[in-house]
């Protein structure tokens, strides 16, 4: 069976996000303002006061507050949705653990934006790196219609008995939330139906007075690990979940994103170049470019960053002769890019190649087509056995 | 044979379940958070989820301590995260329909100090749920560091009494009367050993919570922290309120009520002098401390003459 095709609408990342979580029916809702992700809060708001979400609306004094809300929401056995960005997301991270390792099943969108600093209102992942331990599924996605579709899924893959862990939802600041384009809109009652398959599994263990149990009592020792061991466990599971999810969601809606990661003109390429987030885009249009001269680039967008796609990572890339990767965020401690790093990790499987690092986009710099070109060029002449440099810092070395 | 029936303290009636938690738990001897939690479990019943952080409590409450048990669903968070997280259960189980007590039960630590932003949050926004401070003046738990609740001159192991120390420099805040400033329905103060008060006040407490958040202060004096024979305990609270130090009073939708009014209080030496933490003291320091009880009850006396939210002031002399 078919979706309906959905309403067509222009509007912003921001606004997109702000749909997704209103057509999942969140019995809780709780969010902080903060610079780029505002308009979320405010959409939402917008909804409830409409009469369109009918849900309990907190409006916390901090994301503090806001995620502690959110977890103890679902804890109790709701569907609860937050959002925020940045400072916010730093704000609330003792929660964040917290909700990861109590494994509540919360939704967060989180809008890719720089910490330190008054002038780095901007772009960047580096609040998402920061959070990468943290025990959460974090996926980052490209533009405002897959921010929608994607948060309708993480409701789903976090909620899955199976799974029961907290989803994070990124998408760039600024590039994507204010950006402006059009979505389609899925009824409300297919994305009931989309849910419907969470009524049919065992219901979690919730906070039920009828059924005292207690929470976070953590215990001690082997006890402790075993936890911790189930909790990783689980964040395997949710690789192929979440490719499952995106494939019912594709037979259902029509639209499919490839699940942990998307392979772009990788089959018969040479070499390949991998990035992720709204610098995705930009990179399809130059590696169709690159192909169009004959030079044969691929391109691997990273749609899942915890837990690592090792598996479909390896597939992907195994038997080419480089790989480079465009992080718009900083490893501190390793002067590399972070998703460099993780991809450094899969060495002995993938087979020797070079690997190299390219740092851009930080604090709002455009990841602009020559900049992408330049990573091709540097990429391709490493896979011809010359030599190379593995870590570059793309917008200061054009300065020179 | 006609069998004499002796008459149950008045306490009694304000029961409404059993007891919830096992004998024998793992407090310090006398202290008086057992006395407070046994009380609280038969009063507010099982339909209650008790909400918490790392704390004196934790051993009993959250599990720390599993020879030392109870029937209550626990919600152990962290301690800038406990009225938050009391405010996500209270709005889902409004949500669904479920009639649940939220209570929040914290040292005066995580109220008065790092989990304060939270509280004062969840006042504002008047959340259905009802927020227990025990009172014990300190970072007890982790070794008797100084609150903001710690009282002015009060020897702590982070304000040490030493060539250049006199204790604590700075006077308490007034968690309490700051609570009942944010307008919630019902703020209330209560110690042990004024019992039917105390449970009387937590009885209308669930009632309260209806309308919105509850917050009651509990005095709880720490025989350990505060150098307090372990018999002795309930006998400080009496004198706290004896002198004034503690007064017991309530606010209920802004209309401030002394319940207990002592006739001739008793000067506050006879309450420092029961226990170590004010040893120290010269009677110039002992001085200030009598002042700032003086003003801290000549304040909220002033308050009671005040009429409930909506009403005009009342005359002083209709509140004898």
């Amino acid at each position: 069976m078919k979706a309906k095709k959905g309403e067509l609408k222009v509007i912003t990342g921001n606004s997109a996000a702000a749909y997704g979580a209103m057509l999942c029916r969140p019995d809780v809702v709780a969010s902080y303002p903060i610079t780029p992700q505002t308009e979320v809060v405010e959409q939402l708001s917008k909804f409830h006061a409409d009469g369109v979400l009918e849900a309990e609306m907190i409006e916390v004094e901090g994301e503090n507050s806001a995620m502690n809300a959110v977890a103890a929401a679902t804890l109790a056995g709701g569907r609860a949705f937050t959002a925020t960005s940045s400072w916010g997301l730093v704000y609330m991270y003792d929660a964040v653990l917290q909700a990861a390792g109590f494994r509540a099943p919360v939704v967060m969108a989180n809008v890719n934006r720089e910490t330190p600093g008054i002038l780095a209102v901007s772009s960047g992942q580096q609040d998402m790196i920061q959070t990468r331990d943290a025990g959460w599924i974090q996926v980052i996605v490209e533009n405002s219609q897959e921010i929608l579709d994607t948060i309708i899924m993480a409701f789903r893959l976090a909620e899955d008995y199976d799974i029961q862990l907290p989803v994070m939802v990124n998408y760039d600041g600024f590039y994507i939330s204010y950006l402006a384009e059009g979505v389609r809109i899925p009824a409300k009652d297919d994305v009931d139906q989309f849910l419907a398959v969470l009524k049919t599994q065992p219901k979690r263990t919730i906070m039920d007075p009828t059924h005292p149990i207690g929470a976070g009592s953590h215990g001690l020792m082997t006890e402790f690990m075993e936890l911790r061991y189930k909790h990783c466990a689980a964040l395997d599971r949710a690789k192929k979940k979440f490719d499952e999810i995106d494939k019912d969601y594709g037979d259902f809606f029509g639209r499919s994103y490839g699940g942990q990661i998307e392979e772009y003109r990788t089959e018969d390429a040479d070499f390949v170049i991998l990035t992720s987030g709204s610098a995705v885009g930009t990179s399809r249009t130059v590696v169709d470019a690159k192909r169009a001269e004959g030079v044969k680039v691929g391109l691997i967008k990273l749609r899942m960053f915890r837990p690592f796609p090792q598996e479909k990572l390896i597939k992907a890339i195994k038997g080419k002769k480089a790989v480079g990767v465009i992080d718009r965020s900083v490893n501190f401690g390793w002067n590399s890019g972070p998703i460099y790093t993780e991809l450094r990790a899969l060495y002995p499987e993938i087979g020797p190649m070079p690997i190299l690092s390219f740092i851009d986009g930080l604090a709002s710099i455009d990841i602009t087509k020559p900049h992408i070109e330049r990573v091709i060029d540097d990429v391709a002449n490493a896979a011809k056995g010359k030599p190379y440099q593995a870590v570059t810092w793309i917008p200061l070395e054009e300065r020179e | 044979m006609v069998e004499k029936v002796r008459k149950l303290p008045k306490t009694f009636q304000y029961f409404k379940d059993e007891d919830a938690f096992a004998g024998g738990v793992a407090f310090c001897a006398g202290c008086p958070l057992e006395l407070t939690l046994r009380v609280l479990s038969k009063v507010m019943g099982r339909q209650t989820v008790i909400v918490g952080t790392p704390s004196c409590s934790a051993p009993v409450l959250y599990g720390q301590n599993v020879g030392a048990w109870h029937k209550l669903p626990y919600y152990s968070c962290l301690m800038t995260g406990v009225a938050s997280s009391a405010t996500g259960l209270t709005r889902y189980y409004k949500k669904a329909g479920q009639d649940v007590n939220v209570v929040c039960f914290t040292g005066d630590g995580c109220a008065a100090d790092i989990g304060f932003q939270t509280l004062s949050g969840a006042a504002e926004r008047n959340e259905n749920f009802i927020y227990v401070c025990y009172e014990n003046e300190g970072y007890m738990n982790t070794g008797i560091q100084r609150s903001s609740t710690t009282p002015i001159g009060a020897t702590t192991s982070t304000t040490p009494v030493g060539v250049a120390g006199r204790g604590k420099n700075t006077q308490a805040k007034n968690l309490p009367l700051i609570m009942a400033m944010h307008n919630i329905p019902y703020t209330a103060t209560a110690t042990l050993s004024h019992m039917d008060d105390l449970a009387k006040k937590m009885q209308k407490a669930m009632e309260k919570k209806k309308e919105g958040l509850v917050y009651l202060h509990i005095f709880c004096p720490c025989p350990v922290g505060w150098g307090i024979e372990s018999d002795m305990s309930i006998q400080v609270c009496r004198e706290a309120v004896k002198t004034n130090y503690f007064p017991l009073w309530e606010a209920e939708n802004g209309k401030f009520k002394l319940t207990q009014t002592v006739s001739s209080p008793d000067p506050i030496t006879k309450y420092t002098k029961m226990f170590k933490k004010f040893n120290h003291l010269t009677e110039k320091e002992l001085a200030v401390i009598q002042a700032e009880v003086d003003h801290n009850f000549a304040f909220l006396k002033h308050l009671t003459e005040f009429g409930a939210h909506g009403q005009p002031a009342e005359s002083p002399e209709n509140n004898a």
